[in-house]
């Protein structure tokens, strides 16, 4: 075959003729026939603010925004659907999680925990490397907070909803008193959980894993000596639990398991459920119990029969 | 302007040790960043973000594209024994490749960005890297239609095409038609990002250095190339296959069943385009490794090809739905791309820089010595990256697909990040004694009568 610049310039033509067909013309024709998903809505302009910023920061490049059928973390209730991007442009699909993918991120936590969030990850997650985004102003946060609160479109609404009814609750029930706010807190509590004492024995080890699981997941809120005033108190309300108004307050094991696992829907309490699997949960709940409530029902005699592992106490 | 023989890619090749300069700084900062989140204190232009945008960019267009167009000018004229048919056409494409890549760089890092990976520029810097790209295409169409050879060689086929399709990948990828976004709507605009994001690497970057290797190979191991028929096969099947994979980045969306076939089984194919070229520049050497250790350019290329073959091994494996379920989304595809861009087409075009420069100055490189120690760097340093970034990728799969949150991946890869920051220096130090070496060659003193017969000796001219 004799090459010329002719047939150079003609033969790359004839083979990007197919190509763009297939990989731009064709994709754009079916989109064009594509209808929204069950849960797509259109953005608000402040939400369209908020994803712009999204876009010129490079969010994406952490950040991404679809949930695959083998996912386990925030979102993994929805896998996502082509009808779900009818109006991303440009599209946010991103290609890294250094950080959880944020296709329905929207009312996963309430707007003050996003402030806190984005003036410094590390507030109220230790071991974030997200960097922090005050330099951007509080009028861009705010409207980030917005785009953010809106990734899931009407899952989403749903779920903001159901924080802002909570958050009121939650502030109501602060406002009365710690009496009152421990008995609310306590009162949603399900039955059973309540009388639930932790069911294995206090150890050093123990201790010492609970202690190593508050850094990575608790301290930024509740404080090093868990008094609530970590570094995002400020930012936060209702604000950060003082565990020590939980004293003589009919605090449980259970209580403490329950509140972790599920968080406190309305305030910044996350839930851990996803992150911490139930050794680290009752660890840590014991380690808040032993050292900052100053009273734990740790292996308590109810506690049924020993798990194996359990050190072998003296037979009197 | 100053117009004298080969001068634009003389100072392509000066661009580019700029700009790997300030690439290889851009990477150390996010590597930092990454280690160190609060270390730059909320400084706007150096948040991390802002900066990955920067440093893949830099990378791509500034540091390899710049040294990769450098060498292409010179080889097509140089295979097709025609001066190139307007330096001055060619300076003015420098300067507007040059001023397009800044004005994009600053964009970015003042918050202003299209979004899309290596499409991030704006459409200044966009409409500035097309026109750049259609004037050194048409200035080496003119060249090869006015070529004093009559046979044209395979690396000017590869350097032609590779121009041409880079514009329309360009054009298309980058949506120029909607300056204000440079995107289309849904997932379509995923599939045109992608389709673009791959090409510029599939289309741009490979074509041209395996134009720089088809040149240097048999020069330096002064051999006929192997076979014309290979170079053909290689040559077309690149073309055919390599335009349709893109899709394999997103082959875990809700994307048209079609494109998903069409990427996996392209990426398996692209086996072929990848051995034809290889097999045959190994046949050419074979027997005459010793050749490619005595000349810098030849060692850096040879160093290439084989960083090569393992990206275009593992490339087609982590196309494969089931390895993507462990491997995607995470620093294994870092590692995979520091592999591609960095590994094969930067450290094969560093080799046609240091090859060619010397004669295009008519004097030896500044410093053998110094080009040698930046080889070492670059190559423990790229694969140090890639072993530990593979490290990292696998731990953070892994802990994915069995029920770990990303949150409690990040303290698993922290080690990796100060392992993947550490080795980064590496790379610094290299880029700025490579900028050293290059000014110091391009400017250095006239060339006495004795040094000029040393450099005959040190560049082959005299046997």
């Amino acid at each position: 075959m004799k090459m010329t610049p002719l047939v150079l310039v003609l033969g790359g033509i004839i083979i990007i003729s197919p190509v763009l067909l297939m990989n731009v013309l064709r994709p754009w024709a079916i989109w064009q026939t594509e209808r929204p998903s069950d849960i797509f809505r259109a953005r608000t302009p402040l939400e369209e603010k908020g994803r712009e910023i999204y876009v010129n920061n490079g969010c994406t490049y952490c950040h991404t925004q679809y949930i695959r059928d083998f996912d386990w973390d925030i979102g993994a209730q929805r896998i996502s659907k082509s009808g779900d991007y009818i109006a991303e442009s440009p599209h946010l699909l991103g290609t890294e999680r250094t950080g959880p993918d944020l296709s329905q991120e929207g009312g996963e936590h309430p707007d003050d925990w996003h402030l806190a969030h984005f003036v410094n990850p590390r507030f109220v997650r230790p071991d974030s490397v997200m960097p922090s985004w005050e330099f951007l102003g509080q009028e861009n946060i705010l409207a980030l907070i917005a785009y953010k609160q809106s990734l899931g479109f009407k899952q989403a609404d749903g779920r903001v909803e159901r924080q802002k009814y909570w958050k009121s609750e939650a502030i109501k029930a602060f406002e009365a008193g710690p009496d009152k706010n421990v008995e609310w807190l306590h009162g949603h509590v399900p039955e059973p959980w309540t009388k639930l004492p932790n069911p294995y024995r206090t150890s050093v080890p123990g201790l010492d894993r609970g202690h190593r699981v508050y850094q990575s997941f608790c301290i930024g809120c509740h404080g090093p000596i868990g008094d609530g005033m970590g570094p995002a108190q400020p930012f936060l309300y209702p604000p950060p639990l003082n565990f020590t108004i939980l004293q003589n307050r009919g605090i449980t094991g259970g209580i403490l398991y329950y509140q972790i696992m599920n968080g406190i829907t309305g305030t910044a309490m996350p839930y851990f459920k996803k992150d911490l699997e139930s050794e680290k949960i009752w660890d840590v709940g014991n380690y808040i119990a032993v050292t900052f409530i100053g009273e734990t029902d740790a292996g308590q005699p109810t506690r049924g029969i020993d798990v194996s592992y359990e050190p072998v106490e003296d037979k009197k | 302007m100053k117009v004298e023989e080969n001068g634009t890619a003389k100072l392509f090749f000066l661009s580019s040790a700029f700009w790997f300069v300030l690439g290889t700084l851009e990477g150390i900062a996010d590597a930092t960043d990454m280690v160190v989140p609060d270390l730059f204190g909320g400084i706007s232009w150096l948040v991390f973000s802002r900066i990955r945008p920067m440093h893949t960019t830099t990378m791509i267009f500034g540091f390899v594209g710049s040294a990769l167009l450098g060498a292409s000018i010179y080889i097509i004229a140089a295979v097709l024994r025609t001066p190139l048919w307007s330096e001055r056409l060619g300076k003015v494409s420098l300067w507007i490749w040059n001023i397009s890549i800044a004005v994009g760089l600053i964009a970015l890092d003042l918050g202003y960005s299209q979004g899309r990976e290596y499409a991030e520029w704006i459409w200044p810097a966009d409409i500035g890297i097309l026109l750049a790209f259609a004037l050194i295409f048409y200035n080496c169409f003119q060249t090869a239609v006015k070529r004093n050879e009559k046979i044209m060689y395979v690396s000017s086929w590869y350097i032609l095409a590779g121009l041409v399709f880079t514009w329309i990948i360009y054009f298309f990828g980058n949506a120029v038609w909607n300056p204000e976004k440079g995107a289309i709507y849904g997932l379509p605009d995923g599939i045109l990002a992608w389709f673009y994001g791959h090409g510029i690497v599939g289309l741009f970057l490979t074509p041209l250095a395996v134009a720089v290797a088809y040149y240097i190979v048999p020069r330096v191991a002064r051999s006929p190339l192997y076979s014309h028929k290979l170079s053909l096969v290689g040559f077309w099947s690149i073309l055919i296959i390599y335009t349709h994979i893109g899709s394999h980045h997103i082959l875990q969306t809700p994307i048209p069943t079609y494109l998903k076939v069409i990427a996996i089984s392209g990426s398996i194919a692209m086996i072929i385009p990848v051995m034809t070229v290889l097999v045959n520049l190994w046949l050419t050497m074979r027997g005459r490794l010793g050749l490619f250790h005595q000349d810098i350019g030849g060692k850096f290329v040879m160093a290439g090809l084989v960083w090569y073959i393992i990206t275009c091994i593992q490339g087609p494996i982590q196309a494969l739905p089931v390895v993507q379920r462990m491997t995607h989304l995470n620093n294994w595809v870092i590692a995979h791309s520091h592999l591609g861009v960095f590994g094969f087409s930067g450290t094969i075009a560093l080799g046609g820089l240091y090859y060619i420069l010397p004669r295009i100055t008519g004097r030896p490189l500044y410093s053998t010595r110094l080009a040698d120690v930046q080889y070492w760097l670059l190559l423990l340093g790229m694969a140090g990256f890639f072993g530990v970034l593979t490290a990292g990728g696998l731990v953070q799969g892994n802990s994915w697909l069995n029920g770990e949150t990303v949150y409690r991946t990040l303290p698993m890869i922290h080690v990796y990040f100060v392992l993947r920051a550490s080795i980064g220096v590496l790379f610094v130090g290299a880029a700025f004694i490579g900028l050293y070496n290059i000014i110091r060659s391009i400017v250095g003193e006239p060339a006495t009568e004795s040094q000029e017969f040393e450099t005959e000796q040190a560049i082959g001219l005299t046997q």
